[in-house]
């Protein structure tokens, strides 16, 4: 086989690789091609040829650098969530209702942290799954960098014994595990008696435009998903508060200090942005012109775009 | 798992596509849905691609109809071959009745066909399955590359690689073409009748 031939089949199967994105294979035949091309003497109007090459391998290596980057699971329509959850819900004739455990835990493993933790959420309700759905709650919010808002949970439980002593103790440890794998020690042992945990903001103080007004959707209750907005009457940096109305009743049932609420849209004089908050206090008022309201403060936790 | 309802005489099973990635488990599906439109049993959901690669699996149903007097229901899944989706690899597996393992005929391939079937046969034996007693056919997949003057292994080179131990039925294919599609999946289909059969003596 001539050189020519040579470069011209090198090429050939490159083009072939690249088609079926086998990157690594494609880069490998260019850098040939590239060698080869640049070596040889006989060659002719090198210049566009190289270019060419070039231009292929530059493509491949930015494809590449893509495809090696870790793999967040990209969030999946409805429809094909419940299909997932459908799909890889097996049934464990041992426990009533496993199959949904079972659905929802598949969704977490493909990283559809919203649907799942709905779900979980759901199944807490049920005694005999509950601990399973904690535990997995827990974790949901741990994958999602959120070990604060996770402890925080923990210890709303914790106060409020939703689980039998026992499986509190167990939990405990479970999550000290998976804190501990994230590379997180935490004492977690009295954390009952222990000032709330507050999950921990992403900005500083100082990055916080002046806000007017807040708009969510209310996370559960019974109005869940209706839109709510709310006038700022005080902001400190990060932490701003609310007054809700007594007429309120169905906010002021569903919101309780500990929720999280993850699609706030903040409007400020100058801009539009959108993030998440902490609920980090809710109270009654019992004095003055606005006895009866209620006062909400919340902490921005993040803030998006 | 398969689903078997004697009473109701219904037959629910699973197939899995293994394989490494871009080896062509989505176009033997793909061509699958386009040529048995008889035994097609619904749409063909592709969960989330990134460009032509699966993130999360494809999902297409069949059905074959009354078998020795059961009506058979087939769930075809494809797993995603990129290294970093092993976890998911793993769930999709789950609950599996019968492989393929779509290989890839090209030479650059080779140590990824191997490395690939090597994790299945891990995969299978944490979930408690054998890898020798599981209905399993092997495809060599993409052989019209080699008509046009691009290096990939024999069959039999393809043949000592990956199935000197198992001794499997395999199939040479060209998916993109629909050529040696229909046996891979008929083989595999009778394979896992047969197995379910004996498992739980339907017939
Ligand atoms: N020439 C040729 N190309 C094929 C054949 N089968 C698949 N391809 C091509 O190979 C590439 C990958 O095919 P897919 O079916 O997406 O492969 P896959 O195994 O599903 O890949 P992953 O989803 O990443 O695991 C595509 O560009 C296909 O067109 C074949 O028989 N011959
Ligand atoms: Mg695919």
């Amino acid at each position: 086989m001539n050189l020519e031939e040579k470069i011209r089949l090198y090429f050939k199967e490159a083009e072939v690789y690249r088609s079926q994105s086998l990157l690594d294979e494609a880069l490998d035949k260019y850098r040939m091609v590239e060698k080869l091309i640049q070596e040889n003497r006989k060659i002719q109007n090198k210049k566009p040829l190289l270019e060419r090459v070039a231009a292929r391998i530059a493509e491949m290596e930015k494809r590449c650098k893509k495809e090696n980057k870790p793999a967040k699971p990209p969030p999946v329509s409805d429809e094909a969530q419940s299909l997932m959850k459908e799909m890889f819900s097996f049934d464990d004739p041992q426990t009533k209702g496993s199959a949904s455990l079972g659905g929802a835990i598949a969704l977490a493993q493909f990283g559809q942290y919203d649907k799942a933790i709905e779900e979980f959420n759901r199944l807490l309700e049920c005694s005999e799954l509950r601990f399973e759905a904690a535990k997995h709650l827990l974790q949901c919010w741990i994958s999602q960098r959120y070990s604060d808002y996770a402890i925080s949970l923990f210890q709303k439980w914790k106060k409020t014994k939703f689980l039998p002593l026992d499986q509190l103790e167990a939990l405990r440890n479970q999550l000290q595990g998976m804190l501990k794998k994230e590379g997180i020690e935490r004492d977690l042992s009295d954390i009952e008696v222990k000032k709330t945990v507050e999950p921990d903001s992403e900005v500083e103080d100082e990055d916080i435009l002046d806000i007017n007004s807040i708009r969510f959707d209310l996370p559960q209750g019974p109005d869940k998903g209706r839109r709510v907005e709310l006038e700022v009457g005080f902001q400190s940096g990060k932490f701003i508060k609310m007054i809700i109305p007594r007429e309120e009743k169905s906010l002021i049932q569903s919101i309780k200090p500990g929720d999280l609420l993850k699609q706030i849209v903040f409007y400020s004089p100058v801009a539009i942005f959108s993030g998440t908050g902490f609920v980090s206090s809710k109270k009654e008022i019992s004095s003055g012109p606005k006895r009866g309201d209620y006062s909400l403060e919340i902490k921005i936790i993040s803030i998006s775009s | 798992m398969a689903v078997i309802n004697l009473k109701n005489r219904q037959i629910e099973c699973k197939i899995v596509y293994y394989g490494p990635g871009r080896s062509g488990k989505t176009t033997n599906l793909e061509y699958v849905h386009r040529a048995f439109k008889k035994q097609v049993a619904g749409r063909m959901i592709s969960i989330n691609t990134d460009g032509d690669r699966t993130l999360f699996f494809d999902f297409l149903p069949l059905g074959l109809g009354r078998i020795k007097g059961c009506d058979v229901k087939v769930q075809l899944y494809t797993v995603p071959g990129q290294v970093k989706y092993a976890s998911t690899r793993q769930l999709v597996l789950k609950g599996v009745d019968g492989i393929v393992f779509v290989a890839d005929s090209l030479t650059v391939r080779r140590e990824k066909n191997m490395r690939s079937l090597k994790e299945m046969h891990e995969n299978l034996k944490r979930m408690g399955l054998d890898i020798r007693k599981i209905p399993l056919v092997l495809q060599f997949n993409k052989r019209d590359l080699g008509k046009k003057g691009l290096p990939v292994m024999s069959v039999e080179k393809m043949t000592y690689d990956l199935n000197r131990q198992l001794k499997v039925p395999f199939f040479p294919a060209s998916a993109i073409s629909g050529q040696g599609v229909g046996g891979t999946l008929t083989q595999v289909l009778k394979m896992t009748l047969q197995y379910l059969q004996q498992e739980f003596k339907w017939a």
